[in-house]
């Protein structure tokens, strides 16, 4: 494979280096279906979910979240296993746009999203290529319909998304040898959903006005090749690719669960007669996330107000240390 | 000062933060000269003297063979090394056969002058991202800045210069079942590539002394790093890795260079006391970076130096922007960087 070079960065050898070939997976045919995960979750249960905002105190508003993988980590193979998805969101301003753009009556929302270079199975460089730009037009087109932009005339808003680590297309086994699997971008419904779900969170935490709060949620349909009847579709929620063979189709919404809207809907695959099941399915994930991030963002709430609380009564020793400043 | 006795206008009493931000140089000045308590702290509740305590987590990426998290106050860095190979023919440049030159002395090969290989082959990348919103003078979308340009060529220069990695922990070798020339003689050990370790840096967060945290999370990160065995297969004909953790080794770093960084902060001239002091702020965060004009950063390492700190090694020394810190004040600093690194030592191995 060609590897770009970046300008203004440290380069690999010109060479090129390629990622290590474990010789148990060439040699047994039989130990990749070993390492195969499963589901065990239920099909309507999500993976947990960990978030926490303000983690960035030189931003305005930020935010991580973590979706432990739920199949457990082989201790036996140093191949890695079905990644996490980690995600940090940071949003900078609203600030006044410089003197040189033109007037907006409302805020201007820039969203990024990147991939670390860690973050999948294959490396990834530093420059955003274009799935990482179409995760940013996503995003965008789910916060905007949200965002109460009004409130802002001539000011910008920055979202910078961080994908540490992101969802797997497929499982990893399936890429070399078995071509039949369908590998069209599954994980990054996921992480678009997670996506819109930390970047929402950020921006509460940032204080800016929101008609709701929005979360991300994917749906799936998978076909279960050891089932009895070959057809037979199963609707999944919080899919993980990694853990199904075939998956059909996907879905993945940004929904605002207390006005019953959508403000972004990404659909992939063969849906069938019926997408509205699958959107449903989709929203219901969502909702499943949004009591997290209420929760936090409340916890992160009360912590903000019990802070100055308890403070107020050590104030007066703090005044009296208070460095005396005249001028 | 004294001018505080009579009743101060209350338009001139400003929050904190807003204090900070209008008037910064005063605002620090004020809190490093009071002296109404023995120790004089900095805006940031330090003392002059103190480092932040890195806080080390390793081992979270998935997709890494050594990862780390380090927390320094509000700085928060992730690193990732990724090990990928580097084949035979792809080795950029032509060098004496380092297999030969090594003696095979694997084990003990500290004199061993392998750094010119690491680097001529470029077998370390070192990389660091600022543009994730981790401050607002970093925005993506543009080129690496300077700030981040110069950081990453200190980085890749400590690493070279302090010759961290041993190039023998990264080749791999082969040796030929059967020597065509001589089939009694066995065959010669080959160089058949080598690895090549991508040392990805991300800030999360930056407070300050960017440099510090970044190069402590390569260390840990670098100290978690597991190499999978590698071997030439002739069978495949080419590089083949066991994916058995017993069989996969750690590599073994030359000793533990640890930075320092100290800004000075010039005190500015009052009418009323006649000297403008000078403060040598260790671990300085964003605002006090922003204040400071010259700053030094000292690498020390002790590793070698058995157990006690006693006899410490000096990797670098770095200072620029002023002429405040002179002879005296070095060893000052040299001494503090000292203190600082078993902090940090304790920290990268676990007993923090």
């Amino acid at each position: 494979m060609a590897r770009r070079t970046f300008p203004r960065r440290n380069n690999a050898p010109s060479g090129g280096t390629c990622a290590p070939v474990f010789a148990r997976t060439i040699k047994e045919p039989g130990y990749l279906q070993t390492l195969r995960p499963s589901r065990s979750r239920g099909s309507n249960e999500l993976r947990k979910i960990f978030l926490q905002t303000s983690i960035i105190p030189s931003a305005s508003g930020s935010a991580y979240l973590e979706i432990p993988s739920s199949s457990p980590a082989s201790k036996s193979t140093l191949i890695p296993p079905t990644s996490s998805l980690k995600i940090t969101a940071s949003v900078q301003g609203p600030k006044p746009l410089p003197r040189s753009v033109p007037f907006s009556p409302s805020l201007l929302l820039t969203t990024t999203v990147k991939f670390a270079p860690f973050a999948t199975r294959h490396r990834r460089g530093y420059i955003r290529d274009s799935i990482e730009r179409d995760l940013g037009v996503h995003l965008e087109t789910a916060l905007r319909g949200v965002i109460i932009g009004e409130r802002w005339p001539k000011s910008g808003v920055e979202v910078v998304i961080t994908i540490l680590e992101g969802d797997e297309d497929g499982w990893w086994g399936d890429s070399g040898n078995d071509g039949s699997v369908n590998r069209g971008g599954w994980g990054l419904l996921n992480v678009l959903a997670g996506c819109i779900t930390v970047a929402s969170a950020a921006i509460t935490d940032a204080g800016i006005d929101c008609v709701d709060v929005v979360c991300g949620g994917v749906a799936a349909l998978t076909r279960d090749p050891a089932a009895r009847d070959k057809k037979e579709l199963v609707r999944i929620l919080d899919p993980c690719p990694a853990e199904h063979k075939e998956i059909v189709a996907a879905c993945a919404v940004g929904y605002l669960a207390s006005r019953d809207e959508i403000t972004e809907i990404w659909m992939k695959g063969d849906v069938g007669a019926d997408p509205n099941a699958l959107v449903e399915g989709a929203t219901h994930a969502a909702v499943g996330s949004l009591a997290v991030v209420k929760e936090v963002l409340l916890e992160a709430l009360q912590a903000k107000f019990q802070g100055p609380m308890e403070g107020n009564e050590s104030g007066l020793k703090r005044k009296a240390q208070d460095v005396e400043m005249t001028g | 000062m004294a001018a505080a006795a009579s009743a101060p206008p209350p338009a001139l009493t400003f929050p904190r933060p807003i204090f900070a931000a209008v008037s910064s140089h005063p605002f620090l000045q004020a809190h490093l000269s009071s002296d109404q308590s023995k120790r004089t702290l900095r805006a940031n509740g330090r003392t002059a003297h103190e480092f932040r305590t890195p806080g080390i987590n390793t081992g979270s990426l998935t997709h890494c063979n050594g990862s780390a998290v380090v927390r320094l106050g509000n700085t928060t860095v992730v690193c990732g090394v990724r090990a990928e190979i580097l084949k035979e023919e792809d080795i950029p440049g032509t060098f004496a056969d380092p297999v030969l030159t090594a003696g095979g002395s694997d084990d003990n090969d500290d004199s061993a002058d392998d750094g010119n290989e690491v680097e001529a082959a470029r077998l370390l990348v070192p990389n660091v991202e600022l543009s994730t919103g981790s401050t607002p003078s970093h925005i993506p979308g543009n080129a690496p800045s300077t700030f981040a340009q110069t950081l990453i060529t200190r980085i890749r220069s400590l690493l070279h210069s302090t010759r961290l990695l041993r190039a023998s922990d990264l080749r791999i070798l082969h040796q030929p079942s059967t020597n065509p020339e001589d089939p009694d003689v066995p065959a010669e050990t080959e160089l058949k590539g080598y690895w090549v370790l991508y040392l990805d840096v991300f800030f999360i967060s930056i407070d300050g002394n960017a440099l510090d945290a970044s190069w402590i999370a390569i260390l840990a990160a670098l100290r978690d790093t597991l190499i999978p065995r590698a071997y030439f297969d002739e069978e495949y004909e080419g590089i083949l890795c066991s994916d058995s953790p017993k069989e996969a080794r750690r590599l073994r770093l030359r000793g533990l260079p640890v930075p320092s960084s100290f800004a000075v902060f010039e005190g500015r001239q009052e009418a009323e006391k006649g000297d403008g002091e000078d403060w040598v702020l260790s671990d300085p965060d964003a605002f006090e970076e922003a204040v400071c004009r010259e700053s030094v950063t000292v690498v020390v390492d002790c590793a070698s130096a058995g157990k006690g700190t006693n006899d410490a090694m000096i990797r670098r020394v770095e200072k620029s922007g002023g002429g405040i810190v002179n002879r005296e004040e070095l060893k000052g600093l040299v001494k503090r960087a000292i203190d600082h690194w078993s902090v940090v030592e304790g920290a990268l191995s676990g007993r923090a």
